[in-house]
């Protein structure tokens, strides 16, 4: 069966399990490598990743800066979407948001996902 | 009702202030207003939610609803009940 040609990188860790948060963005980048339509949606603590600086000092053992992983993929065309219920609750900042990244509700995450496109999640 | 004279493009029949509710909290009531309206008639909609200029748009791309006009300026969708 053929693919979508999309992938979407489920993200809900931050700083409270950087190495999930790492490794999300280092498949990200894989897949946005390889000519996938790759999107990362970023929910629960994950929606903190998309505030300027926020990611600075995550620095995992073994990988790359976070913070370069992400801006490589932004570079590539890789989407950053937030969940827009977990940014308000967190109180984040929109005139802090990262570029290349989306605030988003439940409904253009269906969207993205309705046609058969398969989501992995950290 | 009409939101300008000048733009009879902008005519609704019902009003909906969703202020800041978002994602599954703005689209799910929304489907239940438009659902008792007749096809062809027109809601304005009213939401703030940083994710509703992305996320309404593609609900209504789901649901076959039409999003006719999105003044942003006011937060206010303007979404046409799709034909059955």
């Amino acid at each position: 069966m053929a693919g979508t040609g999309k992938l979407c990188i489920s993200l809900t860790c931050a700083k409270n399990d950087t190495d999930k948060a790492t490794v999300a963005f280092v498949v990200a980048n894989a897949a946005v490598a390889s000519n996938q339509d790759t999107m990362v949606f970023l929910s629960i603590e994950g929606a903190r990743l998309s505030q300027k600086g926020y990611a600075d000092d995550i620095h995992e053992e073994g990988f790359a800066a976070l913070k370069d992983l992400m801006e490589n993929f932004v570079k590539a065309d890789g989407k950053i979407w937030v969940c827009s219920p977990c940014f308000k609750k967190r109180k984040l900042d929109e005139a802090n948001l990262l570029a290349g990244a989306t605030i988003v509700g439940g409904a253009k995450l269906v969207e993205f996902l309705s046609d058969g496109t398969p989501c992995v999640s950290y | 009702m009409s939101d300008s004279q000048e733009n009879p493009a902008l005519t609704y029949h019902e009003s909906w202030d969703a202020g800041d509710l978002g994602c599954g909290e703005l689209v799910l009531p929304l489907r239940f207003k438009l659902k008792a309206m007749q096809p062809g008639q027109v809601i304005r909609v009213r939401a703030t939610d940083p994710g509703a200029p992305t996320d309404l748009p593609a609900w209504c791309r789901m649901t076959g609803d039409t999003l006719v006009h999105h003044d942003a300026t006011h937060h206010y969708y303007f979404i046409r009940r799709k034909a059955i």
